[in-house]
């Protein structure tokens, strides 16, 4: 019954840096936690907030955000867009009580396979400290929808 | 003569003259101590208008209403300094053509009304700038400060509580003169955004996306707080996103017609303290 906790955690990443990265890490056989499910999008320019919220919605623990790092941007300026909206958002979030430590924000080039595996690994061990997203579960579990992660 | 008989006799000459083919002022309302707006196009109705200080509502809203200002005919309308910022806005993100409007400023100090001069927005931007000045003193909300004192979880359970209260009315988008969306957010189901139920996890998602497209554009005229028929203190999390945005770019929303919104530009050396 008492299995470690095993957090959930979804990974948005821009297919032209973080996704190559994560790629590399693969390649080169680096071994990084499997608890982060990755989404690729076009650039980190295409991550809206609602994508977390809804990451959030459907039962994650914690949520990753990771694209080219500024000046690298395929779309020449994607990622200074989204730079300043997770600005926003992020004060947004810790205003309404959700603890920044979920929501990461990273920038990982196509040629950081290591900092991809780092970063994979030190974001879940912090999320396996913090525990599963309890307030957050509690308000899924009020509405009867059934956490689909 | 006070300024309520100046306005409407301006008023008057505007229509009699035609030209403005209506002025959206502020009118009687159910009781007393309220005023609603009202839309007047003969000069024979002035006299309905009223000027007090119970004229509170941001009236720049009523500006995008579909077809109004298609005809390219001027409007006037009542706008405190608030109202002009919103108009600002408005015209910033090509939603009016802010030459087509002829402004009637007032602003309330204590139980007084001021008339505030010009009639064009870029007459205002003394007033506004001096908004700006007093915007990081404004005396800091109790309210405010006792959210930022406690930690994320007691932040968490103090809004869950507010929100619970949330009846998923919409009466903040509507009253809001920023939420001009043909089809917002939360009208869309193909994905589905947001739980439309008044459940508290739809009601939270609610709540940040409405905050979050404010942020950087809120003018805090307090519409979406007095339209809240439960009272949730909605101009506290905008107030918060406005300092926030006042803080880390220094932008200030609706200073001018031509100012770029805050979040559909950007710095190459903006701060980035968190990224990893």
């Amino acid at each position: 019954m008492s299995e470690p906790f095993e957090p959930k955690i979804i990974a948005f990443v821009c297919t032209y840096c973080t996704y190559a990265g994560a790629d590399l890490a693969g390649t080169s056989r680096l071994k990084y936690a499997p608890n982060v499910r990755i989404i690729r999008l076009p650039c980190t320019g295409r991550i809206s907030p609602m994508f977390i919220l809804k990451a959030l919605q459907k039962g994650a623990d914690g949520v990753l955000i990771s694209g080219c790092h500024p000046g690298d941007c395929h779309f020449t300026h994607g990622n200074y867009h989204a730079r300043r909206r997770w600005m926003v958002f992020r004060a947004l979030l810790e205003f309404i009580g959700i603890p920044p430590e979920r929501v990461k924000y990273s920038w990982i080039s196509a040629a950081e396979g290591v900092k991809f595996a780092e970063f994979i690994n030190k974001v879940t061990e912090d999320i396996r400290k913090l525990g599963p997203f309890e307030q957050y579960t509690q308000l899924i579990e009020e509405t009867e929808a059934a956490a689909s992660l | 003569m006070s300024i309520e008989e100046q306005y409407r006799t301006r008023a008057k000459e505007l229509l009699a003259g035609g030209a403005v083919k209506m002025v959206i002022g502020y009118g009687k309302g159910t009781t007393g101590e309220r005023r609603r707006p009202i839309f007047i196009t003969s000069p024979d109705e002035v006299e309905r208008l009223v000027l007090d200080e119970a004229c509170i509502t941001n009236l720049s809203g009523y500006l995008v209403s579909e077809g109004l200002l298609s005809d390219e005919k001027r409007v006037a309308v009542f706008l405190r300094p608030e109202g002009v910022r919103a108009v600002n806005i408005l015209a910033a993100e090509s939603q009016l053509d802010s030459d087509q409007l002829v402004i009637f400023g007032f602003d309330v100090v204590g139980n007084e009304i001021k008339a505030l001069k010009g009639i064009h927005v870029e007459e205002f931007a003394d007033v506004i700038e001096s908004l700006k000045e007093s915007a990081p003193g404004v005396a800091k909300e109790l309210l405010l400060e006792k959210i930022e004192s406690m930690s994320p979880q007691e932040r968490f359970s103090y809004w869950q509580g507010e929100f619970a209260k949330c009846i998923k009315c919409y009466a903040c988008r509507q009253a809001c003169p920023m939420c001009y969306c043909r089809r917002c957010i939360v009208d869309s189901n193909q994905p589905q955004w947001v739980n439309t139920s008044s459940h508290s996890l739809g009601n939270f998602e609610w709540n940040i996306v409405r905050a979050f497209h404010l942020s950087g554009r809120c003018v805090e005229c307090g519409n979406c707080d007095r339209a809240c028929p439960v009272n949730i203190p909605l101009r506290l999390i905008n107030h918060r996103m406005a300092e926030e945005v006042l803080g880390t770019f220094d932008h200030f929303a609706g200073t001018s017609k031509t100012q770029e919104p805050v979040l559909a530009s950007f710095k190459k050396d903006d701060s980035e303290t968190f990224i990893l």
